[in-house]
């Protein structure tokens, strides 16, 4: 696992080295002129740690607290209590800043500037010679397919354009961690699938990513290690998130589906029946075999059989419903 | 490169900028030509108010506004340096910019005014000297008010507090000359204000050389007091994804 919260931590998890670390967070948005009793608790007492080399997705609906987080693990935000590290270095510090990268959702650009100009710019920024600065940017035009546009005005560029533009910014110099704000906005079905791929290849080079997103079947493309936030807090994390065996198999049949039902399942493992479809509850993935092998037994004359699980929209669907 | 790019930045960050210069020149060059009294006109003082005041508040309009306004602040904010750095070089790129253009348009009045014989460039010299340096007091103050609004508003917002100040000034000259508030008020405008009465007296050759050097140094600690509160602010502030 390699999110962990509060007090869930295991010798496995330890050994395992935290690239970001939050302690006992707490962010209330408040200002002058409203004063305190409009204050708005964003997160509260909220701590995680994120391994190295791990993809983890932010969810969780609008207003949970997810960009707070994010901003505030890039360190765009303060939080009121509590402590943010990144790779052992105090968030906002400049060492902490050499291993982060970051996309916001809306990237933008100086509009007179080339995507080229752009990335020269941020490599001088990042403190790159010109020959690095040129190595680094001709990579990165590579890497992202950019080839096309890359000596053309921002000013033109679609929402695509600038997601991948935004993303070489933050790919330059290989930062350690990289944090995600809705990568997927504005991109193409191709660009989609590239970014997935270049995501995963980036996590087998051991980069941690933190994404927060609402495409909830993309991300679990990506990845089965989850934060769901919920009202500022974090209502669940880790793998657990989706390690619910609860499953039902959908069994298609000839006929006599439910004459056979009733024969040989107990009512509360049918979860419906009719001559031809099957549902049944299963607890385990190794009962299938067993079911299946009862069913045949019994005279079934099966057509297909289909285990569906839990997957992350309906754990986030459940997650929410719970708490409302 | 840092320096370099963040310098570059500030001639280039707008279509505008170029722009302007080059009209300002031209307009330096017609005024030779115009009807009006250039007899009479004192070059050097024109250049102070245009260039030296006017030409400060347009160059820094949105020099941090457009970055907050935009977003872009929130990916510029965590490059791995001091966020001081942002600001410094590009109130450098600034000052070199004023400098250019104040040298250059020193050269075109000069030039033109030896061909044309029209108007007085007496303390030419000590004039494009304090119009560059109540451009750059101007330029940080405005940048460090860039730092906490949006968009232009800085410019903006300094532009009117001159329209602001200059009302008042006038309305306590002329109703109370020798009250003590505003011989306050004007304490205020001379000493912790961009130092405009005093450069134009230095410029004007009303001062001894000490007085003068006194006036140079109290213009750059005031551009230093500015910048390093905008600094300040810079380093301090909190920047949410916001765009508008």
């Amino acid at each position: 696992m390699s999110i962990k919260a509060n007090t869930e931590r295991t010798n496995d998890d330890d050994k395992q080295k935290a690239v970001v670390e939050c302690e006992r967070l707490t962010k209330v948005y408040s200002s002058i002129w409203t004063g305190r009793s409009k204050a708005v608790c964003a997160l509260k007492d909220v701590s995680l740690s994120v391994a190295e080399g791990h993809i983890v997705g932010l969810i969780g609906p609008n207003g949970a607290g997810k960009s707070t987080l994010l901003n505030l693990i890039a360190g765009l935000i303060l939080p009121n209590e509590g402590r943010i590290s990144i790779c052992q270095h105090p968030v906002r510090s400049i060492e902490a800043r050499r291993r982060l990268g970051y996309v916001p959702e809306y990237p933008a650009f100086q509009n007179r500037y080339s995507a080229r100009t752009v990335l020269n710019y941020h490599g001088g920024l990042m403190g790159l010679n010109r020959s690095e600065i040129t190595d680094e940017t001709d990579r990165l035009v590579h890497e992202l397919k950019m080839n096309d546009y890359v000596d053309r005005s921002c000013s033109g560029f679609s929402q695509g354009m600038k997601q991948r533009l935004a993303l070489a910014i933050a790919l330059m110099k290989q930062p350690d961690v990289l944090l995600l704000d809705e990568p997927s906005n504005g991109l193409d079905p191709v660009g989609i699938i590239e970014l997935r791929a270049l995501l995963k290849k980036l996590r087998e080079s051991g980069i941690t990513i933190v994404i927060s997103s609402h495409r909830l079947g993309e991300l679990e493309k990506l990845t089965s290690n989850y934060i769901f936030l919920y009202r500022g807090q974090i209502v669940s994390f880790g793998d657990k998130i989706t390690s619910d065996p609860t499953g039902h198999l959908r069994v298609e049949l000839v006929s006599d589906g439910q004459r056979i039902a009733e024969k040989i399942l107990s009512p509360e493992k049918t979860l419906s029946a009719s001559d031809t479809e099957l549902v049944i509850a299963v607890g385990d993935p190794k009962e299938v075999p067993v079911i299946v092998r009862q069913l045949v037994e019994s005279g079934a004359e099966i057509t297909s059989v289909n285990l569906e699980t839990e997957n992350i929209e309906d754990v986030f669907l459940r997650l929410y419903n719970e708490r409302n | 490169m840092r320096a370099y790019e963040l310098i570059k930045e500030t001639f280039l960050r707008k279509r505008y900028i170029q722009l302007l210069h080059i009209s300002w020149f031209a307009t330096y060059a017609l005024l030779f030509i115009a009807p009006f009294p250039p007899e009479t006109w004192n070059w050097g003082g024109f250049l102070f108010g245009w260039s030296g005041c006017m030409l400060s508040l347009l160059l820094t309009a949105g020099i941090f506004g457009d970055d907050i306004a935009s977003g872009r602040i929130c990916v510029l904010i965590i490059k791995p340096f001091w966020p001081g750095e942002l600001y410094i070089y590009r109130l450098i790129g600034l000052s070199l910019q004023a400098l250019i253009h104040i040298l250059i348009s020193g050269t075109i009045m000069f030039t033109l005014h030896s061909a044309t014989g029209h108007g007085s460039i007496d303390h030419l010299g000590l004039w494009m000297l304090s119009s560059w340096l109540i451009f750059i007091t101007f330029a940080a103050l405005s940048t460090s008010i860039s730092v906490v609004v949006r968009r232009a508003h800085n410019s903006m917002l300094l532009f009117a507090a001159i329209i602001f100040v200059y009302i008042i000034l006038s309305f306590l000259l002329g109703l109370f000359p020798k009250h003590s508030a505003t011989e306050a008020f004007m304490g205020f405008l001379r000493y912790a204000c961009p130092p405009v009465e005093l450069l134009c007296n230095v410029a004007f050759g009303k001062y001894s050389a000490i007085k003068s050097l006194g006036c140079v140094m109290h213009s750059l600690l005031l551009t230093a007091v500015y910048g390093t509160v905008g600094i300040i602010i810079l380093c301090k502030r909190q920047f949410v994804f916001l765009r508008d």
